[in-house]
């Protein structure tokens, strides 16, 4: 093999790394782990002690400050143990072991660094707490004392093993009631304590003392979640990174649409479990689907058919006139030039940040006349499933015109002018050459404007008062109104239920909107 | 189809694309729009083709004037740089359009469309989209959507630009060929020289919106009537030389500084006769490095360009680009003699740029 085949043979270009000392790659994740703490706190402080007394002067809203600066403490040991791993991720490949020790390592040392500092801070798991320095049970007689620390708190008020809380002053109390009001007293706090020793009833004055009651078994979770964390980070595959971030991030919509499909199936749910009659686990059902079908939920009678197709009509109406008008304006504005092209963009662009709640008002008074003129008021007015697409459209369109203008302004002039001279006339070049390149467009506008009319609550709810025209949102609405207790399982299959369409176009769209046209032209024109 | 441009100027706003351009195109004849980006050459196209209307003038296909007709109504076919194929639909899709807007039968397009197919060397790519295709064969498929609908005009928007150099030169000579086995008349922008040269029966320089030249391709180069013309044609370009021309006893001299060129009657007297400075210009191929020559310079660079060497040589303030033979290997630094071939210089007047030898 000759130099020069060598040189571009691929592996040959890998510098092997020269291979650091253990003592030094450990030095430098825990350097770099030390550093992002202090990053962090920093990052915390900034927040809470140099932001939030600005804004306190100026008497602003502050828990945006107070939700930062809690987030900055919540995430710095995820940061630190990111930080820390960050040397060990490139033997992951070569040396398991070497890497599965350097991450371990950092995060003890990490976590026990971090644990320290809360101690220290008296803040979190080792926070002193009011105690009494015993501990207790619930019973049905009341708070059975179970064990008492020798020389402690109770041990000096004189109270026994087997004695039966039953209130403290006056006051009857469970072990909750107890251990909230345990929790609110301050250290010397004198609590006069009932109690049935024997057959006796007797009462003894406890002081509070503060004890720091947390064993050290509480911090193993926080250590195990520490160590599995750091060793994903270790091992995990670089370009899944993208994805454990967005999962992370949709978690909560994950856990949301979760529980709503669980619902509709059963009875009733603890969480994401479904319960039976005597909360065990099972239950599961179709009586929340039956009664949409049926048309009686806790009494309220409805037919769910008029109010699917209500919702329909307003949103096919709504996409039908959203893609016509959008998509002709857009290839004006795209293609031509006129008087006032420049100010009306910028005008629907107004138009489109313009709060659309502040015209709610307004447009009822619009529509309420519109409905005295005839025939067009029975299209159009108020009432009417054609007024309240009218306004859903208005909002929708200054979205719709610039998107459509956006698409359309991709087109290279020059196909344009192909087809001009191929023969077509210019309202053929837009439908058969221009309007299929935007498919894409089309589409996205479309179930932007399916879902926002499907969807529609505020506007169907104001234009529609009293009136048999409700759509799925609104009778949602009312069903959570009419019924006491609300079924919520009942509510969940109603919401289910007008997902439906939604999930079915999107299934069919899918392979449109992610089917994006290549080539045909290049270069620019 | 015979095209008569008479002072035809489009503007847009205050943006001149062409002023005053008239152009006289014969049938069947293949003219080159040639000049620099910007020039004007492509909105005369575009004009032509209808996509813009002319601000004034005339342009006559035949005997009809087309000023206003539309587009579609023009009968002629055109190919872009872009391509310009529909993505959306196939290639026989795409061939077919300009006959499904005529309204031709099915079958008569399907036969007509798999006839230029064949010409065009694309017989088998007719149920492909344009994205699957390499740029040769989308400019054919392009070339053959021209000329499907058997048009009298051809347009050519830079149809080579976006191909590789040695595609390109195949290109060139299908198009010409086809070109005169059709005899439609066509018009070709490019701005490459080389191009222009070889394919056009005439090429039409244009700058800045104004018509240079309109001549055949040898005319251009051997009797440039503009400087423009003479550094535009050409390549390696023209060399360009500040002199004034003297004469004495029947013998004329080109002279700039050191420099002193002996010239002939018929290119000495109109210089001369012009009194002071003139402008000379002289081809790197008529400058030969000699044993023993008019002029001594040192070489700046040599640019072996494979086949022969493109040398810059300074001599005093003055640069001179010229061909010279590979094997003789010269190199930078080396001190060499030139000869001039002076009866292939050309004059211009340096205010007007207009040739001193020929005239308009």
């Amino acid at each position: 093999m000759t130099a020069r085949e060598n040189l571009f043979d691929s592996d040959k270009l890998k510098v092997e790394e020269a291979p650091n000392s253990l003592q030094r790659d450990l030095i430098d994740g825990l350097r770099l782990g030390f550093i992002s703490i202090l990053v962090m706190l920093a990052a915390a402080f900034f927040f809470s002690g140099i932001v939030h007394p600005l804004f306190a002067l100026g008497s602003v809203e502050e828990t945006v400050m107070d939700v930062l600066t809690r987030l900055c403490l919540l995430v710095l040991p995820f940061v630190a143990y990111i930080v820390a791993a960050g040397p060990a991720r490139r033997y992951s490949a070569t040396n398991m072991a070497r890497a599965l020790f350097l991450a371990l390592t950092c995060t003890v040392i990490l976590f026990a660094a971090i644990s320290a500092g809360h101690y220290a801070l008296s803040y979190g798991a080792f926070a002193p707490r009011p105690s009494l320095e015993m501990s207790l049970s619930q019973t049905e007689a009341g708070i059975r004392v179970d064990a008492i620390v020798a020389g402690g708190a109770a041990d000096i008020a004189e109270i026994k093993v087997g004695d039966i809380i039953t209130a403290i002053r006056r006051d009857q109390v469970d072990l909750a009631a107890f251990n909230k009001r345990l929790n609110q007293s301050e250290e010397e706090a004198p609590l006069r304590l009932r109690f049935i020793r024997g057959d006796e009833e007797m009462q003894e004055t406890v002081r509070v003392v503060l004890v720091s009651d947390k064993q050290l078994s509480v911090l193993i979770p926080g250590l195990v979640l520490g160590l599995v964390f750091t060793a994903i980070i270790v091992f995990l595959p670089g370009h899944w990174a993208p994805y454990i971030a967005l999962v992370g991030l949709l978690s909560p919509l994950i856990v949301g649409y979760a529980w709503v499909i669980i619902a509709t199936f059963s009875y009733r749910t603890e969480g994401l479990i479904p319960l039976d009659g005597n909360d065990n686990f099972g239950g599961l059902t179709l009586k929340n689907w039956e009664s949409i079908i049926v048309g009686n939920i806790a009494g309220l009678e409805f037919n769910i058919v008029p109010i699917f197709m209500t919702s329909l009509a307003i949103a096919l109406v709504m996409t039908f006139i959203v893609l016509l008008v959008s998509s002709m304006a857009g290839y004006a504005l795209s293609r031509m030039h006129f008087p006032g092209r420049r100010f009306f963009l910028s005008f629907t662009l107004i138009l489109h940040g313009f709060p659309a709640i502040t015209l709610l008002i307004p447009i009822f008074f619009v529509l309420l006349r519109l409905g005295g003129i005839p025939i067009i008021g029975d299209l159009i007015g108020f009432n009417t499933i054609g007024g309240i697409a009218l306004v859903m459209v208005a909002f929708q369109l200054p979205l719709g015109v610039w998107l459509m203008k956006g698409f359309f302004d991709n087109i290279p002039w020059d196909m344009e002018r192909s087809a001009l001279i191929d023969g077509a006339s210019r309202f053929r070049t837009y439908w058969e050459i221009l309007l299929p390149q935007i498919r894409p467009g089309l589409l996205a506008l479309g179930i932007f404007a399916f879902i926002g009319g499907w969807n529609a609550y505020i506007i169907p709810a104001t234009y529609s008062i009293g009136s048999g025209v409700s759509n799925l949102p609104v009778f949602l609405e009312e069903l959570i109104d009419a019924t006491a207790p609300v079924d919520w399982n009942q509510v969940a299959a109603v919401g289910m239920f007008q997902l439906i369409p939604i999930f079915i176009f999107f299934i069919f769209a899918q392979e449109y909107l992610l089917n994006i046209y290549a080539g045909g032209t290049k270069g620019s024109s | 189809m015979e095209i008569r441009i008479d002072n035809l100027t489009k503007k847009f706003g205050d943006v001149v694309g062409v002023e005053d351009l008239t152009l006289h195109i014969d049938d069947g004849e293949f003219v080159a729009f040639l000049g620099p980006s910007g020039c004007g050459k492509t909105t005369t196209l575009l004009t032509l083709a209808g996509i813009y209307k002319p601000t004034d003038g005339l342009i006559r296909f035949g005997d009809r004037v087309v000023n206003t007709v539309q587009p579609k109504d023009r009968n002629i076919g055109m190919v872009f740089q872009s391509y310009a194929l529909y993505p959306h639909m196939t290639i026989f899709q795409n061939i077919a359009y300009p006959l499904k807007l005529k309204k031709v039968p099915k079958n008569v397009q399907n036969e007509q469309v798999r006839q230029v197919a064949n010409v065009m060397g694309i017989g088998e790519l007719l149920d492909r989209r344009p994205g699957q295709l390499s740029g040769g064969q989308q400019q054919r498929v392009a070339l053959g959507r021209a000329l499907v609908k058997e048009p009298d005009v051809l347009l050519f928007d830079e149809p080579l630009s976006n191909l590789d150099a040695r595609l390109r030169l195949t290109m060139r000579g299908e198009i010409k060929h086809l070109q005169k086995n059709l005899g439609i008349t066509s018009i070709y922008v490019t701005h490459d020289q080389v191009e222009a040269m070889t394919m056009a029966d005439r090429i039409a320089v244009m700058n800045r919106g104004h018509l240079q030249a309109f001549d055949a391709p040898d005319e251009l180069y051997d009797r440039p009537k503009t400087r423009f013309v003479a550094g535009f044609v050409g390549n390696p370009p023209m060399n360009f030389l500040d002199v004034e021309v003297s004469q004495s006893n029947g013998h004329f001299l080109a002279e700039a500084d050191s420099i002193q060129l002996p010239l002939g009657a018929d290119r000495g007297a109109p210089p001369a006769g012009h009194g002071g400075p003139v402008v000379m210009g002289i081809r790197p191929e008529d400058i030969q490095i000699v044993e023993k020559g008019d002029v001594t310079g040192e070489i700046f660079v040599v640019e072996p360009l494979g086949r022969e060497d493109l040398i810059d040589v300074r001599v005093g303030p003055h640069g001179f680009i010229l061909l010279a033979d590979t094997e003789k290997q010269h190199r930078a630094g080396e001190r060499v003699s030139l000869n001039f071939d002076m009866t292939q210089a050309q004059f211009f007047d340096p205010q007007t740029e207009r040739s001193l030898l020929w005239r308009q």
